[in-house]
């Protein structure tokens, strides 16, 4: 009687493999550079560099979710979970865009 | 008899694995609503930049070099910090706590490397009380750091536990835990160094 085998505990944060982990810090070290080289090199425009970086934090949001924090959704608590980041996320985008769209329809007048 | 006690000792372990697994979902909605934090003082910090008057530049003060080591040594603490799980479900306890160690020491490192930033930035003019920029900087780089702070003192703390208790489902749910949480402050800190230091570069 194996339980260790048969049943291997999971709480819904999937399954640990050395490859993902290192596929994981390969492509977060990859887009962490690609940042930095955007701002730091000067190259780049304004609004060049802003793409730039914002497009790399989002895909390493996702890398590291996926990758090191190993949300999924093959279980029933690892979908729990990923409804309740979603869920965050959706609280999280109403406190950050509502405070900016109040206070820069506040300051409307002062700046500028 | 003797399956009726299997039995017994099966519906028991499933009943425990079940708690556990309760216990990591609690875990994981208080490191939602530490998001939500986060995202308060994110809100403070990008309000109080970009559309009201900010006395100084951040950028005249800060080396994004230094950012960038920070970033790595986060980064690698994460890394080795996930090693350690994957040799804790191998019942290999000296390179679990080895793993540790070492994430303790990159963790530690992000830390020195950011306090150091502080007392550059204080001495150099830029202190969190000369606008409510600076304010809302310290507060929400100094939360995070906090955050990383508490972080090492548990690592720490599963360090000593580790070799005392064992490797049990008790220690496997800990790891768990902090796996969780120090993997959510490596991603607040991928906004973190986006939104407050290369943002503030621009």
């Amino acid at each position: 009687m194996n339980h260790h085998d048969a049943d291997p505990v999971d709480y819904g944060t999937g399954q640990k493999k050395l490859g993902i982990y290192v596929s994981g810090i390969i492509s977060c070290t990859i887009l962490t550079l690609i940042s930095f080289w955007a701002v730091m090199s000067g190259k780049l425009s304004k609004w060049e560099m802003f793409i730039v970086i914002f497009a790399s934090a989002c895909i390493q949001f996702l890398v590291q979710v996926v990758s090191f924090l190993r949300l999924n959704t093959q279980t029933e608590q690892g979908k729990t979970n990923v409804l309740a980041l979603i869920f965050t996320g959706i609280i999280l985008i109403c406190i950050i865009i509502g405070s900016l769209w109040i206070m820069g329809n506040l300051s409307f007048y002062t700046i500028r | 008899m003797h399956s009726d006690v299997i039995a017994a000792d099966h519906h028991h372990e499933n009943h425990h694995h079940n708690a556990d697994a309760t216990d990591v979902f609690g875990f994981w909605l208080y490191i939602m609503t530490d998001c939500i934090l986060f995202s308060c003082l994110f809100a403070t910090f990008l309000v109080l930049n970009y559309q009201s008057f900010h006395g100084i530049d951040l950028k005249y003060y800060i080396d994004l070099s230094v950012v960038l080591i920070e970033t790595f040594f986060l980064l690698a603490s994460n890394f080795t910090f996930c090693l350690a799980i994957l040799n804790l479900y191998e019942d290999k306890i000296h390179k679990v706590v080895a793993w540790l160690i070492i994430t303790f020491f990159l963790g530690a490192s992000f830390v020195f490397l950011e306090v150091k930033e502080f007392i550059h930035l204080a001495k150099s003019g830029f202190r969190w009380d000369v606008s409510g920029q600076a304010s809302s900087f310290f507060t929400l780089v100094g939360t995070h750091g906090l955050h990383v702070s508490f972080g090492l003192f548990w690592i720490l703390v599963m360090i000593f536990q580790l070799p005392i208790l064992g490797i049990s489902s008790v220690t496997k749910r800990r790891i768990t835990y902090l796996g969780l949480f120090w993997n959510f402050l490596d991603i607040v800190w991928i906004f973190v160094f986006t939104i407050v230091y290369l943002m503030g570069a621009m």
